[in-house]
């Protein structure tokens, strides 16, 4: 028998209407308010219309650019470390060795822990007179670093911290894939003489590329969005060396009380990662093929 | 406007007429019967002052019968929430501290309630209050909007909160470590500028901490050293010019402390600052008095007993900070009443010298120059003659400071210290910035 074609409807409707609910009503408040100049704490009626206003100043504000550039910079370094790293684990621990749960589940502890408490945790351990990092270098006789009270060591403590807790990610995603790739084909390629290198980068890697491109996708999304721990390590300075773009939106929204022209360079920042992301999936896209079956 | 200016004008205004005006009737009645069983809700900060407050709260619920329930943020985060709270119809907050710089905002968008229709409320008010005895520029500092420049006393200022973790600055220096070293604390900033880089050679630490972290933390370090040199960040008719000679000046010293201080001064948030200091990494220390709880304390401090305090040094005059917290009473909270009831416990004359007996700060006369205060913290000496020298004007208390605070000069100052621009060129490449941001406020015309 065959099925009706309202029936997919059906089932997948309840499940659209509300994704397209939860996503789409923030993004349409948000460019709402991006033609606004309203303050928290008013009541909405009080609102003003300013039309573009809000979107030209943003494009216009050289520190909103500065912020751009810079959360590029940190999303690259950040996300190419991580998956690098994360890909590196995987293929070091995905054996079976005596232990290696325990590995794993210390692996993927920074992941769990909130933010708010690994930018505390990093910022004491940047400390210039009594954290750690400090006190290991004089062991070696070196002189102490102020590591967030200069624009380049802050910008690299940033970076450290969050390849600290999100390599996990990459590598629980990674470690997940490789226990499903097919070890009838790894065999055939050892069968047909291909070592390590060869059975991992032209075997075992390009079929779980699906999954890299995934990963890699999430990750950038995610490393535009960090907030809570460069607020705490660096609260943006020296200067607004490390203040990314969703810092810079915090700052204009909940300092400057200008939700309108915060709301306006969160559309930037939705752009710039939507591009991202398509050119992301460029790559590898894993609906692809199911659409073409 | 100068202090002593500004203390005339206040006379006759809201503030001069609250202490005459207070009841004379209610000793013998029960003010807190009605409100027995209702809870107040309090918004308060991770902050060493309501740390020492949580301790003598459930003394207030004991004698009244009132409850208290608190919601305790870290500063940076508590804005956000009571904005969003006070904008509803109905808010959670019945009490909330604020930070002295959101009064303007918070009375422009009719969120808090003014203060005297309760001190006049026989049924509320106690008689035995004493208005007059709240330290004068903390209630004037924190509570009065609406005066001259929207937030100075005189004509126009109405009382919109009291003063509760209300602070000036004050120089503390390790007594021991200067007499080691046969040095005397300055009183003036010629000595101190030619004072700290002899500290740093002869004492082998940091000669002063500082708070240097980009945004608010430099702006309020800057800001202590440029209101004594006599400089400020608007003019009288609110046109920018701290880049002059000055704030020049103010920022280089600045520069100065950061290189003689401890270590990695430009990142250090008020946390960092004061910790050097009491973990024994800094010879000096010119901040709030906020200090004075933590610096006997053995559990935070290595050098309890080796401090002494002397006034902020003065430059052309002396100009010490004003700020801090206080208590106001949201125009959507549920139990207002008790509300008013709370926050007069907790500043009258009984429970301001129990919450400084455990930590927190004074807030009154008569605590700082009581007798068993003074065994306790010798320093409140110091501090009554400090408060003669604070400096209502220290920074503009308006809407758009924020935004000038945290989004410019934090930034300016913050380049500065690092060395990415001269100190000069780092103030003027905000003044366009903020020209901007007070034209937009309509402070300024085109």
């Amino acid at each position: 028998m065959r099925t009706p074609r309202w029936v997919p409807w059906v089932y997948a409707g309840p499940a659209v209407v509300v994704m397209a609910v939860a996503c789409l009503y923030p993004l349409l408040s948000a460019l709402q308010l991006g033609f606004y100049d309203w303050s928290m704490g008013t009541p909405w009626s009080e609102a003003k219309w300013v039309g573009l206003d809000a979107f030209l100043r943003a494009f216009q504000d050289p520190a909103v650019w500065r912020s751009l550039v810079t959360t590029l910079m940190f999303a690259a370094v950040c996300v190419v470390s991580e998956m690098v790293l994360g890909i590196a684990l995987a293929l070091a621990l995905e054996g079976k060795v005596r232990g290696m749960a325990v590995f794993r589940t210390l692996f993927i502890l920074p992941m769990m822990i909130a933010p708010i408490a690994v930018g505390l945790t990093w910022r004491y351990l940047f400390d210039a007179q009594f954290g750690l990092l400090n006190a290991l270098i004089e062991l070696f006789g070196a002189a102490p670093i102020g590591w967030l009270a200069q624009e380049n060591t802050a910008f690299i403590a940033i970076i450290i911290a969050d390849i600290w807790q999100w390599t996990p990610f990459v590598f629980i995603m990674m470690i997940a894939a490789l226990a499903n790739v097919d070890s009838a084909v790894l065999e055939a390629a050892r069968v047909d003489g291909a070592n390590w290198w060869q059975a991992t980068f032209r075997v075992k890697l390009p079929m779980v590329m699906n999954v890299i491109a995934i990963t890699l996708l999430m990750r950038l999304i995610d490393a535009f969005r960090v907030l809570e721990v460069i607020y705490i390590l660096t609260f943006g300075g020296p200067g607004d060396s490390t203040e990314i773009l969703s810092l810079h939106i915090y700052k204009t929204a909940f300092v400057s009380q200008r939700l309108g022209g915060a709301a306006a360079i969160s559309v930037l920042l939705l752009v710039v990662v939507a591009s991202l992301s398509w050119f992301a999936l460029r790559l590898s896209n894993p609906l692809k093929d199911e659409g073409r079956s | 406007m100068k202090r002593r200016t500004l203390i005339q004008t206040a006379g006759g205004t809201a503030l001069g007429m609250l202490g005459a005006g207070l009841p004379l009737v209610g000793h013998t009645q029960d003010r807190y019967a009605k409100y027995k069983g209702q809870t107040v809700v309090m918004s308060i900060p991770a902050h060493p002052h309501y740390d020492a407050m949580l301790k003598i709260l459930p003394e207030f619920t004991r004698q009244t019968g009132i409850k208290v329930e608190t919601d305790r943020l870290a500063m940076a985060r508590m804005k956000d929430k009571q904005l969003l709270e006070m904008a509803k119809p109905s808010g959670d907050y019945d009490l909330c501290c604020y930070v002295v710089m959101w009064k303007g905002e918070y009375v422009k968008k009719n969120l808090i309630r003014e203060i005297e229709p309760f001190l006049k409320n026989q049924a509320l008010a106690d008689p035995d209050y004493d208005f007059k005895d709240l330290v004068r520029p903390y209630v004037e500092n924190i509570g009065l909007v609406g005066g001259p420049r929207g937030y100075l006393p005189g004509p126009g200022a109405r009382l919109f909160g009291l003063p509760y973790g209300a602070e000036t600055s004050i120089l503390a220096y390790r007594r021991d470590l200067f007499e080691k070293h046969g040095l005397k604390p300055p009183t003036t900033y010629a000595e101190f500028e030619k004072l700290l880089p002899v500290v740093r050679e002869k004492t082998g630490i940091g000669a002063l901490t500082s708070r240097g972290q980009a945004g608010h933390q430099c702006v309020h370090a800057w800001l202590l050293h440029l209101n004594p040199m006599g400089g400020g960040i608007f003019d009288d008719k609110w046109k920018p010019h701290f880049n002059d000679e000055t704030g020049v000046k103010a920022l280089n010293f600045l520069k100065l402390v950061s290189e003689t201080g401890p270590i990695g001064i430009p990142g250090f948030g008020q946390g960092e600052m004061i910790t050097s200091f009491l973990q024994g990494q800094s010879a000096m220390y010119l901040d709030s008095t906020l200090i004075f709880g933590q610096v006997n304390n053995p559990q935070v401090s290595k050098i309890a007993g080796q401090v002494s305090y002397v006034l902020h040094p003065k430059g052309t005059v002396y100009a010490s900070q004003s700020g801090g917290l206080g208590l106001a009473i949201p125009k959507n909270a549920k139990n207002p009443d008790a509300a008013f009831l709370l926050l007069q416990w907790l500043t009258s004359k009984a429970q301001d010298k129990a919450v400084t007996k455990v930590g927190g700060v004074p807030s009154r006369v008569s605590t700082i120059g009581d007798r068993d205060m003074v065994l306790q913290y010798p320093e409140f000496i110091t501090l009554r003659q400090q408060i003669e020298h604070i400096d209502l004007d220290w920074r503009p208390i308006i809407a758009e400071w924020d935004e000038i605070n945290i989004q410019a000069l934090g930034v300016a100052v913050s380049e500065a210290l690092t060395g990415k621009k001269s100190p000069q060129d780092a103030l003027n490449g905000m003044i366009p910035k903020v020209t901007e941001i007070m034209k937009r406020g309509g402070y300024l015309k085109g």
